[in-house]
């Protein structure tokens, strides 16, 4: 590195604090790539400059990775794009699910973008800081935006927006993200510019709640009251033109946006209820853009050469619990022999069309950048498997059920987990319950799928694995369908989410993996790709594990 | 006559309530919560409890039954738990797509299927009515969802001359909606055909075989004006009466071709609102098929008592 | 033929206006028994009947000896290999999970064969019920029936099958229930119709004039006469039994996994068609198809024999 990049880096280390020195320190050490760098490194509010000329710290036998080359698209024409059609009515506070949540992106805004490598991007936020605790963030918010129907948006937008979203009176959906981290009337606007977050403890992933990946969290005007639905209000890309609930929403470009204009002038969206049909969709040119699909039920798009597949790594996964308070799974041996007859690589190559990494039974992915990679990842194993049921006590095997919901390739996993199960004289039986069936009231007691001796569930992509450390499997935990109560696991969950640095989060990491893959109250076989498709003729299209898609670069060669 | 319509109509609205108490105390059936529905099994308990409240799902299933009832009285369908949007917004909008694939399909079927039975009785025994018949026969066998999927295949992926969903882009022009619903209709048109043409070429034969026909054929007439004019109008009458049956299945059965084409009929907001257990739709849903099907059966049966001995005595001259 | 519509004759003729007739003598014993034996001879000189019953013969050997003649384990996974095009391998491919179709085929005779049969019978015997009291006590127990008959008839299968299947829990018995409360009114109907033409004859005027009990008129003397049209309703009900269960299996309401039901085959396969995977489909279509023909067949040929 030349002499004046050195002084320029010796003075930007200077002014950051400890834990951004650290990370430095990786990044030279080559314990990180550049591409971790920047994602850690944004997470922790180094603005952009300063990371860009950070990261010629890097060691030189790191890879880069550079993106591919393509012609940026033309501008104008109507860009007509397939999502799964929301579940429910269009709250920006209360939806929980992808088709509702792409659509609120198109024209509402976060204070910051996750995209597809969960690096952090500054979007309605310009900056952020952290103090020394971990537990006070202050975010500088971008002057010069207004909301679609012309009002200004100032910190105290920002205030009344997370207020409104952690109160538990409103109810809203992002409520399990807050839940013993932001309570209600700790985010203040210091000044019009400048929103402050005093958070319940300290939290070494906070950006990530307030960006796009809490996807409740766009920002409305502060006397937002409600009918969002009818205005699609926000201060986004694109503006509302026409809404047909159940069939797609189209938009034009949005004169007041404080950005770049649309490449494309218009933007149709359409809904699709059911993914062959969405399949078929875009094979028949009805659409051009496909947002997200699966394997099992776009299989024809993999190979098919009008279109184009993005894939890119994502926490979605499924989790396989198991009882750990009563018969016949209390017994750790037998729960580990579960997870030892699992063929992954059968899954993974077969089942997911090797769009997958595979899983360890915890909920660390491979995606995650706390993920301790040193911890060996378990496979086929017949042999033990057997031998440990022999030492439980169950060589003879035995019989239960299994549980599940007719969603994607859920039923099609339970099928081949019966099957693999089936050598040891385990005899499972399928049960396949809609999904409101399966999911009940959700409660203990009411809920097939929490009161089950073991099921399948489906859980979507999260940018870090804080939720789903505590919610399925702590102790308290509202989606603790194994019904696992483990102190030691608790404690580790809670050093976890206080360590700011990346290195005190691996270490811990490390731990919980270990404890999990001893204990397995729940099997995670794999995490499987995220899978966007494309006509050719489309470039720009940028799409995210959460299952945002950001159609504001969208546009035709 | 007059007595005998009232009559039929008195039955048929007892028949209709009947219907409504089925389906409401039906759906009541469901387990799970409504608002657990709507917002999804990991949404906060509170929030499921203050949108049922805000739903009036908490309230006790016969005030429940009857604030439905009163309002339909209003013209008052409801609203949608899932979409929060009025049920007549999604519902009758749903039922014209349907009528549009339904008289389509009909338009297609009717003559074809007619004329596929006359033809097949006209050659009785020979290898055309063979072919008529059997291939009719089989053709009908198959599953409707089999047939579209087959057709989109054939003509949607392979030849790619006819788009593979049935919604037309909004603002369409008439002939480009008649494109994007030829297949859905020709799925139609293969599960019907063989049952019209079946009526037809046993009504066919059996004016064919009546008194009228050999009277009119000694009397000098030739064979072609002996079947347009007295054969083909007494086979007609049968058909009309079975045509008017299927409206009812056509309405509200066509769930399958509506899922795989994605078209927004009846039979597909039946099926979304039973799966998201949207009661206010599903049960006026079931009303309106209800109601359709019941219409035509009651036109069914007037055509079926018209065909009296009177008409047979009327046609010959 | 389609699952949701329902022939002229059983709608229509029901309506209130039976044939009128004179009270005629009917079959003697002796006579009943030659007539019967003529049935027969008739039966098995048809085609049409012999060509119904070869096929359905196939179909029900299948389901007996299914696993002996299959080369595969229907059931036996195997994702790798998922979607292989048909080969000397797999005659007829394998399916997304890896299995051999030609044996899925094959073994899925045996729960369409069981479950189909088994309700209708079931709905044959409440119709049968059904039919023979509305026909005989006329009256308002009639009126009142028929119009809950019509009520239920209103209300498309696919509803039913949802309900049940969430109401009830997602599994065979569920199936049977659906057709059962699907088909019973038509079935009603019809034999309501039949009795209301039966009644005229002089045997039934002559049991009641001998004091005998409702119950034995309805099913010692009644009953046995209406055999006949009982007997091709079954055989119409199966066919349409076979396609509706083939429809709720398609909609995910039908017989679960992992059975090999072929409609079951198809609603997990036919998005695949879109990307070449065409056997998955098509051979489960053409059992389906195959199987509804022959039982077609099968009640011509017998309501042909009756009719004469």
């Amino acid at each position: 590195m030349s002499d004046q990049r050195q002084r320029q880096v010796d003075a930007i280390r200077r002014h950051i604090g400890e834990v951004e020195n650290d990370l430095v320190d990786e990044l030279v050490a080559g314990r990180i790539d550049r591409r971790e760098f920047l994602r850690r490194g944004s997470v922790l509010g180094l603005s952009l400059s300063s990371l860009g000329v950070l990261a010629g710290c890097a060691a030189p036998n790191v890879t880069r990775v550079s993106p591919p080359q393509t012609k940026p698209p033309k501008a104008g024409g109507t860009i007509r794009t397939g999502i799964v059609a929301p579940a429910a009515a269009l709250d920006p506070i209360m939806i929980s699910d992808e088709g509702g949540l792409a659509v609120l992106g198109q024209s509402a805004q976060y204070l910051v973008w996750s995209d597809k490598n969960l690096t952090l991007r500054p979007v309605l936020a310009e900056s952020w800081t952290h103090d020394h605790t971990g537990r006070v963030w202050t975010f500088k918010i971008r002057r010069g935006v207004s909301f679609s129907d012309g009002t200004p948006m100032t910190a105290e937008d920002v205030a009344a927006t997370f207020n409104r979203l952690s109160d538990p009176k409103v109810g809203s959906n992002a409520l399990s993200n807050f839940d013993g981290v932001l309570s209600k009337g700790n985010t203040k606007a210091i000044d019009p510019y400048t929103a402050q977050f005093t958070l319940d403890a300290p939290n070494g992933n906070f950006p990530y709640l307030v960006s796009s990946d809490n996807y409740n969290s766009v920002v409305l005007p502060k006397n937002y009251d409600g009918g969002w639905d009818k205005t699609f209000l926000g201060t986004g890309p694109w503006k509302l033109e026409s809404f047909t609930p159940n069939q797609g929403v189209s938009y034009g470009r949005n004169p007041r946006y404080w950005g770049q204009p649309t490449v494309a002038e218009r933007s149709e969206v359409t809904f699709y209820a059911e993914e062959q049909a969405q399949t078929l969709g875009i094979l028949g040119n009805q659409v051009d853009v496909v947002a997200h699909y699966s394997v099992s039920g776009g299989r024809a798009l993999i190979t098919n050469p009008d279109v184009r597949t993005t894939q890119f790594r994502s926490s979605s996964h499924r989790q396989i619990h198991m009882r750990t308070d009563k018969e016949p799974f209390a017994d750790k041996r037998v729960r580990q022999a579960m997870a030892l007859l699992l063929d992954r690589r059968a899954l993974v190559n077969g089942l997911l069309a090797t769009k997958s990494d595979y899983g360890n039974d915890s909920p660390f992915a491979p995606v995650f950048q706390s993920t301790n990679q040193s911890v060996r990842q378990r496979q086929l194993n017949v042999a033990m498997a057997k031998q440990l049921l022999e030492a439980a006590g169950k060589g003879a095997g035995f019989s239960t059920q299994l549980l599940t919901l007719t969603h994607f390739e859920l039923p099609d996993l339970a099928q081949v987990v019966q099957n693999d199960v089936s050598v040891a004289g385990i005899n499972l039986k399928l049960s396949i319950l809609d999904p409101g069936s399966y999911y009940g009231s959700s409660k203990f007691g009411t809920s097939p799928w929490l009161d089950s001796t073991m099921g399948i569930t489906d859980y979507g992509h999260r940018g870090v694995p804080n939720l789903l450390l505590t919610a399925p499997l702590s102790s308290k935990g509202p989606w603790n369908a194994a019904h696992f109560r483990n102190p030691q696991y608790d404690q580790l969950v809670a050093h976890y989410v206080a360590a700011l640095d990346l290195g005190a989060q691996r270490a811990a990491a490390g731990k919980i993996q270990e404890l999990l893959l001893d204990e397995t109250p729940v099997m995670f076989p794999y995490f499987y790709y995220f899978l966007t498709g494309a006509r050719l003729n489309v470039s720009g299209v940028e799409t995210t594990a959460m299952g945002h898609v950001d159609l504001s670069r969208a546009g035709f060669a | 006559m007059t007595r005998f319509i009232a009559k039929r109509l008195g039955l048929g609205l007892i028949t209709l309530w009947l219907l409504s108490v089925l389906v409401f105390f039906g759906t009541q059936v469901l387990p799970g919560d409504v608002a657990r529905r709507i917002l999804g099994p990991f949404a906060s308990p509170s929030a499921v409890t203050a949108l049922n409240k805000q739903l009036g799902t908490d309230k006790s299933v016969f005030v429940q039954y009857l604030n439905w009832i009163t309002g339909l009285f209003h013209g008052d369908l409801g609203t949608s738990v899932a979409t929060r949007t009025s049920v007549s917004s999604i519902v009758f909008p749903a039922l014209w797509h349907s009528a549009k694939l339904a008289i389509l399909a009909f338009i297609i079927v009717v003559p074809l299927g007619i004329l596929g039975g006359v033809l097949a009785a006209l050659y009785e025994g020979r290898f055309r009515d063979r072919l008529i018949s059997v291939g009719g026969l089989s053709a009908t066998t198959v599953p409707e969802f089999v047939w579209s999927v087959v057709f989109i295949l054939v003509f949607a992926l392979w030849l790619g001359i006819l788009p593979s969903t049935a919604t037309a882009p909004p603002g369409s022009g008439f002939l480009t909606q008649i494109e994007y619903l030829v297949l859905p209709a020709l799925c139609l048109v293969f599960v019907l055909f063989g049952y019209i043409a079946r009526m037809a070429r046993a009504g066919t034969i059996e004016s064919l075989e009546a008194d009228y026909t050999r009277t009119a054929v000694i009397k000098g007439l030739p064979y072609r004006t002996v079947v347009r004019r007295h054969v083909l109008r007494n086979s007609l009458l049968p058909t009309i009466a079975v045509v008017a049956t299927q409206a009812g299945y056509l309405i509200g059965g066509l769930v399958a071709i509506e899922l795989v084409f994605n078209y927004q009929g009846i039979g597909q907001v039946l099926y979304r609102a039973a799966i998201q257990k949207d009661f206010p739709v599903l049960q006026s849903a079931v009303l309106i098929v209800g109601v359709v099907y019941l219409v035509a059966t009651l036109l069914a049966d007037l055509a079926y008592s018209l065909l009296n001995p009177r008409i047979r005595f009327e046609s010959s001259s | 033929m389609s699952s949701f519509g329902e022939p002229i004759g059983s709608s229509v003729t029901a309506a209130d206006s039976p044939a009128v007739a004179e009270p005629t003598v009917g079959p003697g014993p002796d006579e009943a028994k030659v007539i019967r034996r003529e049935h027969l001879a008739l039966l098995l000189r048809s085609k049409t009947f012999i060509a119904g019953a070869l096929i359905l013969g196939f179909w029900i050997v299948c389901a007996i000896f299914g696993n002996l003649i299959a080369p595969d384990d229907p059931l036996r996974t195997n994702p790798v290999a998922a979607l292989q095009a048909p080969s000397s391998a797999h005659l007829f491919g394998t399916d997304t999970l890896g299995r051999d179709v030609l044996s899925r085929v094959l073994v899925g005779a045996r729960d369409i064969l069981i479950v189909a049969p088994l309700a209708t019978l079931l709905a044959t015997a409440m119709g049968t019920l059904l039919g023979l009291v509305t026909g005989y006590f006329r009256g308002f127990v009639d009126d009142s029936l028929g119009r809950l008959i019509d009520a239920i008839l209103a209300v498309p299968v696919v509803i039913v099958g949802l309900l049940s299947m969430v109401a009830l829990g997602p599994s065979t018995v569920t199936v049977i229930f659906v057709i059962a409360v699907v088909f019973t009114p038509v079935i009603a109907r019809t034999v309501r119709a039949a009795v209301l033409s039966e009644v005229q004859y002089e045997y039934v005027a002559a049991a009641r004039l001998r004091n005998e009990r409702a119950p034995y008129i309805l099913f010692g003397e009644i009953l046995p006469n209406v055999m006949g049209p009982v007997l091709v309703e079954f055989t119409v009900r199966l066919g349409y039994a076979i396609f509706t269960i083939a429809t709720l299996s398609f909609l995910g309401f039908g017989i679960q996994p992992p059975a090999p039901d072929w409609g079951l085959q198809i609603y997990q396969h036919y998005g695949l068609i879109s990307g070449g995977y065409w056997w998955p489909v098509l051979f489960p279509a053409l059992a389906i198809a195959s199987l509804v023909i022959g039982v077609n067949l099968l009640s011509d040929g017998i309501s042909q024999a009756f009719e004469r």
